[in-house]
């Protein structure tokens, strides 16, 4: 159970990260490169401490493969995402590893990247309503969950950008607050490091 | 006089079948495990089995699986579609229960709960793993959506705990269903309620067609969808078709058979009428008797009990064959009666006698069959004796050419004497016999008293797999004095078990423990999480350094966690919903104390005595094999029986003493020869011996002794009136028998195979043992 509130939480996170809306329009203004690599800049706001906690690193998303999530600071921690698995690496230990066998959950985030990738937004739309602006080369798109399982984690997701995302706003229904900047964008082959390749 | 006493008693007999069939409309019960022995000395034990069986009973799983999960869908919308028109048969159980509000109660009470992977890494790991686990989860943009605030669990114990719960089963909700994978095929799995009890004959002719129409309909909508269905009702309407064909079989065949049996016989129909009139009371006070005694009958009791036909024609047949004879036809019918009387009784108590070896038995199934044949013959018998007399005058039957052939056959007849052709038929035997009992195995196998078709055990073996069930065969029972010893008990077994799980003899237990751990459990627990993470100098003040909060922050999140420390009790857990799919484990108070079962998942059968010694030595833990425990009562009677049988002979002998004295063995001798010959000859033909062979050969002793006592009631060589009864008993019994040795139930078949071979055997070495009138020494009238 928890793994499939994480898996989705992750589907959320890595959702923008292509696009965000069910409308065609927005679609259409999305770059859909085969490697897109960044840096992204987040900052969490929790329940119970005084200050955000500000943390950044490098991400990595290539099509027909999945999702790289490396932190570099304040220290380093690695997240995995493939067809087949999910897998968290803290430093170089295995933290956690999530088999697609096991948990279905892992091929619905497959199946809902893919999707993404190919333009199929039924997947989202089918857990989240969808509610979006467009402002010239800028679009704004909010999700809020149809489910009641789902929103009583999540109150709501928060997304905006142009031809990538450029900000993501996670607000639980506990409190807690996530915010993540996407910036540094580079797409091609040559976008990915070879320690990153070596990763997947 | 006693007829009209007699009429009375049929007059009652009628009203009440009529009753039974018009007022109460009963029908036969289908319940597959009536026929299993009931633990009557541990009655928790037995409430145990019960509620492992009841809490299957009204259930139906079905799986729906194709190559992908859009195509399962899609046959799972058309299945559902076709059910979804009878909701008073079948409900579909909502699989979408709210998850977090399961969670709520568990929630509240969360640093009581830890996974035992989780309680040793408590003990071993360093002070860094748990710092670096709590900033890791407060970094990570993912895994923050969790269980609630990163606060309430900041290590992730809480987290852990709720996985091994989930992974309880490798059922996971996927898109609004359920779902299921073994790595080839995506499975949506829908869960049943039957609305209609599954053992009710009107239900599954209901339910039955409705499955295969829904079944067909997900075919034509994915042409190669895999529906895989497990229920109790599905065993119970394939048991209950069985048993209805091979009822009516059995009944029609060997109503037709005795009919032309008579009617070749006498060559009248008033004849047939009256064995008919003999039966049909027969059966009918078997059942009124039955319905009494039981408030049920099984219909399993009916398939057996229509081989009663062929044992309630005797008595009629005999009388009606004694009227033709010619030196009784001075006699008046009442007269008749008191010749033939001692005779009559002897055979009805032996017969009976054979019938009671089933009664002994632990099978309520088997005490059914037995009082409904022993009820049946007695019934007959007595409507023979009260009645035949009044209905057949003197001259209303003429003897036939039957009887002619009867006389030329019998006196034509090998007599075994004590000669050079004589020893050497003793001797071929003795070999025949040694030959075949050495050829001879054993066999207690619980498929013995149900063999359901293949597919459903197909279909049954897959969906076990699939879902990781646990078998409700195989079981532990945990006692104590209270709820809080039964969980500690339960504990101390789950920490012999877990070295199994790895091993991989078992794939994982489920015990109410493991949603509520003993207080012992939880207070350790709690003391651990504050000693090793909470203290002062521990994990939770080193992330407070490295994330910039200070020491009331530290005292104010010890609280906040310490919050949640109250323990948490069986019946909390057990009064919410989320508790439903164990509540059947926790058996509550029984028998002075409390009780709980621990089932286990992922079993072979190959692990069962390493299971049985994990058990063994702890306190209130007992180790429950209901298959074996069935196999091992089934070999324990089948050599208990065998010695009721080798006694029963002996008290036969003591019964017929008195009337036959020195002539005793010839009336017992060819039964006991054609019983061993029987068992030779099962033996080369490679059957193992059951109980069922065992019993079967208990009844050929009742049976058998009947024809020695008719052919010594009439010594005279030429009488062949008594070879004429033999015959025709023997006929009808070996129609019967015969017939129901067809059946598919193997209990049954065995039975009936015995009966079969056994009554021919008697029936031609009977003759064999007549006196011999060339010793007139043996030769004595009695009166």
């Amino acid at each position: 159970m928890k793994f499939w509130f994480m898996a989705c939480s992750i589907v959320f996170a890595s959702m923008p990260l292509w696009a965000a809306a069910p409308v065609a329009e927005i679609q259409s203004m999305l770059a859909k490169p085969k490697v897109l690599c960044g840096r992204f800049d987040q900052r969490k706001q929790l329940a119970g401490l005084k200050k955000p906690l500000a943390s950044n690193g490098r991400f990595c998303v290539v099509a027909d493969k999945g999702v790289l999530w490396r932190t570099l600071e304040p220290f380093p921690n690695t997240v995995r995402l493939t067809r087949d698995e999910i897998v968290q690496l803290q430093g170089d230990r295995v933290a956690m590893r999530l088999d697609a066998k096991q948990e279905p959950a892992v091929r619905m985030i497959n199946g809902v990247l893919f999707a993404l990738l190919a333009g199929d937004l039924g997947q989202i739309e089918k857990l989240f309503a969808v509610d979006s602006t467009i402002h010239d080369n800028s679009w704004r798109v909010t999700l809020k969950p149809h489910e009641p399982f789902l929103a009583k984690a999540i109150s709501s997701i928060a997304l905006d950008g142009g031809a990538y995302v450029k900000n993501i706003t996670i607000s639980e229904a506990s409190g807690d607050r996530t915010s993540i900047v996407f910036s540094e964008i580079q797409t091609g082959a040559a976008a990915m490091s070879v320690d990153e390749a070596a990763l997947f | 006089m006693f007829a009209w006493v007699w009429a009375l008693v049929v007059g009652f007999l009628l009203v009440h079948i009529a009753y039974l069939w018009l007022g109460e409309r009963i029908a036969p019960d289908t319940d597959i495990l009536a026929l299993l022995p009931v633990q009557e000395r541990d009655p928790v034990l037995q409430q145990a089995f019960n509620r492992m069986v009841d809490s299957a009973q009204q259930r139906l799983i079905v799986l729906v699986g194709a190559d992908d999960w859009a195509q399962a869908n899609r046959a799972a919308d058309a299945y559902n579609r076709v059910l979804a028109h009878h909701p008073d048969l079948l409900q579909s159980t909502d699989p979408m229960t709210d998850h977090r509000d399961w969670l709520a109660l568990f929630q509240s009470h969360r640093l009581n709960l830890l996974t035992p992977q989780a309680e040793a890494d408590l003990r071993s790991q360093p002070k860094q793993y748990w710092v670096d686990i709590a900033l890791a989860k407060l970094y990570s943009p993912f895994a923050g959506v969790q269980l609630g605030a990163w606060r309430d669990d900041p290590f992730g114990l809480f987290g852990r705990w709720v996985q091994a719960r989930a992974q309880e089963t490798p059922v996971r909700p996927r898109d609004g269903r359920l779902f299921v994978g073994d790595g080839r095929r995506q499975y949506v799995v829908m869960p049943f309620t039957l609305r209609v009890p599954a053992f009710s004959m009107a239900a599954q002719q209901a339910v039955i067609p409705l499955l295969e129409q829904a079944r067909q309909a997900a075919h034509k909508a994915v042409p190669q969808v895999e529906v895989v269905a497990a229920g109790v009702i599905l065993y119970a309407a394939a048991a209950g078709a069985q048993a209805s064909l091979e009822l009516s079989t059995i009944g029609f065949g060997s109503l037709l058979g005795i009919i032309v049996l008579m009617w070749v016989t006498f060559h009248s129909l008033k004849s047939i009428a009256l064995v008919m009139l003999s039966i049909g009371i027969g059966c009918l006070g078997a059942l009124s008797v039955c319905w009494l005694l039981f408030e049920r009958i099984h219909l399993l009791t009916l398939v057996f009990g229509a081989s009663l036909i062929g044992g309630a024609q005797d008595y009629g047949t005999y009388f009606l064959c004694n009227r033709i004879a010619p030196d009784t036809s001075a006699l008046d019918s009442w007269q008749l009666l008191r010749r033939l009387l001692p005779a009559l009784v002897l055979t009805l108590v032996t017969t009976v006698i054979g019938y009671m070896g089933l009664a002994l038995t632990p099978f309520p199934g088997l005490r059914q069959m037995a009082i409904f044949s022993a009820m049946g013959l007695i019934f007959a018998w007595l409507t023979v004796v009260f009645w035949f007399p009044i209905l057949v005058l003197t001259g209303t039957l003429k003897s036939a050419r039957v009887v002619n052939w009867c006389a030329i056959s019998l006196e034509r007849w090998p007599l075994l004497r004590l000669q050079r052709s004589g020893l050497w038929v003793a001797g071929l035997f003795i070999v025949f016999i040694v030959f075949g009992f050495s050829r001879l195995g054993v066999q207690d196998d619980i498929r013995l008293l149900q063999n359901p078709p293949k597919n459903l055990i197909d279909d049954q073996i897959k969906l076990g797999k699939l879902l990781d069930a646990p078998t409700p065969a195989q079981f532990y029972i945990v006692r104590g004095a209270t709820s809080e010893v039964v969980l500690q008990r339960e504990e101390m077994l789950k920490e012999r078990l877990d070295p199994l799980i790895e091993k991989h003899v078992i794939s994982g237990y489920q015990a109410l423990s493991n949603w509520v751990p003993s207080s012992r459990a939880q207070a350790a627990g709690r003391n651990l999480i504050d000693q090793t993470l909470l203290n002062a100098n521990g994990p939770l003040a080193a992330v407070a350094a490295r994330i910039g909060e200070d020491a009331k922050w530290v005292a104010a999140t010890r609280a906040h966690l310490r919050a949640t420390s109250s323990s948490l009790t069986p019946g909390e857990f057990l009064k919410t919903p989320a508790s439903e799919p164990w509540r059947h484990l926790w058996l509550g108070e029984v028998d002075g104390g409390h009780g709980s079962i621990v089932a286990l998942r992922g079993l072979t059968h190959g692990s069962l005595p390493l299971l049985q010694h994990a058990g063994t030595g702890l306190d209130g833990v007992q180790w429950v094999d209901k298959v074996g425990e069935i196999s091992s009562v089934l070999g324990r009677y089948r050599k208990y029986m065998s010695w009721v049988v080798l006694l029963s002979y002996f008290a036969v002998y003591g019964l017929l003493y008195p009337r036959y004295r020195s002539r005793t063995w010839r009336v017992l001798a060819p039964t006991a020869l054609a019983s061993m010959a029987t068992l030779a000859l099962l033996g080369m033909a490679g059957q193992n011996l059951q109980l069922f062979h065992v019993l079967a050969l208990m009844l050929l002793l009742g049976v058998g002794v009947d024809y020695g006592i008719f052919l010594h009631e009439h010594p005279s060589r030429r009488d062949a009136i008594a070879w004429l009864a033999v015959g025709l008993s023997a006929l009808s019994t070996l129609l019967s028998f015969g017939l129901l040795s067809l059946s598919k139930t193997p209990a049954l078949q065995a039975f009936g195979l015995t009966m079969l071979i056994g009554t021919i055997m008697v029936w031609f070495i009977v003759p064999c043992f007549r006196n011999d009138p060339t010793h007139p020494s043996e030769y004595r009238t009695e009166p």
